[in-house]
């Protein structure tokens, strides 16, 4: 792990191998995160479960679970707001594709598989893919401070 | 992942821990309940208190086997839901799906209720 600041906010960055088992070793950097932030407790939830789905999805679908390919994560803290990069190194997907389902239609609902980014969607506040079939993908996930319940600034 | 299978009268329960992400683990747990159902088990209560992480794939681990049980006639229960694993639940709408129940007696009397152990409204 390594932290460093810039200009913009405080940077940790984080790699783990491609095995779906070591995906919660984040779950006490991101607590630790979280209370920097100073998110409250469904904020902080809400960020740690869009960061396993993210990871997840690395994993199984950028890098077929392979162990010697590791998945980066990258916390940038703002005074406002967090935002973590998901790296993977995988071809991508074709994002309309994920786009225009939604797994809680009625008949989509019992699906086994499909909710990862909808989930990611639903819980933070602005949720970006940059996909380039040579180099990986990444998604970029943005959570603001939450004030009266509002997000502090629209994404 | 953790995994007791314990049968009571005629409810099958399986007490869950550590992570429910997918993988090796899911896979077992997977084939294990499916292979009860095909041998005759109807009622399925699955107790994820011990669970620390559950992720969009250990949700379609348990989609699957509910499917299962239902296509057999009988029903699969949840019981030992965290604040975490609850707002899941709520935000894919599966909390419509799976029946949650605060305790494991609350669940069985759930079975004992209706004959093949299904919800009431099916």
């Amino acid at each position: 792990m390594t932290r460093e600041s810039n200009a913009v906010g405080e940077v940790i960055t984080f790699s783990i191998p491609s095995r779906l088992e070591l995906l919660p070793v984040l779950d006490r950097l991101m607590q630790g995160i979280a209370e920097q932030m100073e998110f409250d407790e469904d904020t902080a939830g809400e960020v740690a479960i869009s960061v396993i789905e993210a990871g997840t999805n690395a994993i199984q679908h950028g890098h077929g679970h392979d162990p010697l390919k590791p998945v980066a994560f990258r916390f940038e803290l703002y005074p406002e707001h967090l935002r973590v990069c998901v790296t993977d190194t995988g071809p991508g997907f074709n994002l309309a594709d994920v786009t225009i389902s939604d797994p809680t239609s009625p008949e989509d609902l019992m699906k086994s598989r499909g909710r990862g980014i909808f989930i990611m969607r639903r819980m933070m506040d602005a949720v970006d893919f940059e996909i380039d079939p040579k180099k990986g993908t990444r998604v970029f996930l943005t959570k603001f401070k939450r004030v009266n319940g509002r997000a502090t600034a629209a994404s | 992942m953790k995994l007791v299978q314990q049968a009571e009268g005629d409810v099958l329960v399986l007490r869950l821990g550590g992570q429910l992400m997918g993988g090796p683990d899911a896979d077992a747990l997977r084939s294990t309940i499916l292979a009860s159902i095909q041998q005759g088990t109807e009622k399925i209560l699955i107790d994820l208190g011990e669970i620390t992480w559950v992720n969009s794939t250990g949700l379609g681990v348990l989609i699957t086997s509910h499917l299962a049980a239902r296509g057999k006639g009988g029903s699969l229960k949840l019981v030992g839901v965290s604040k975490r694993i609850e707002s899941i639940l709520s935000v894919t709408r599966l909390n419509t799906v799976f029946e949650v129940f605060s305790t494991e007696e609350d669940a069985r009397k759930s079975f004992r209720s209706s004959p093949s152990g299904g919800s009431e409204e099916g």
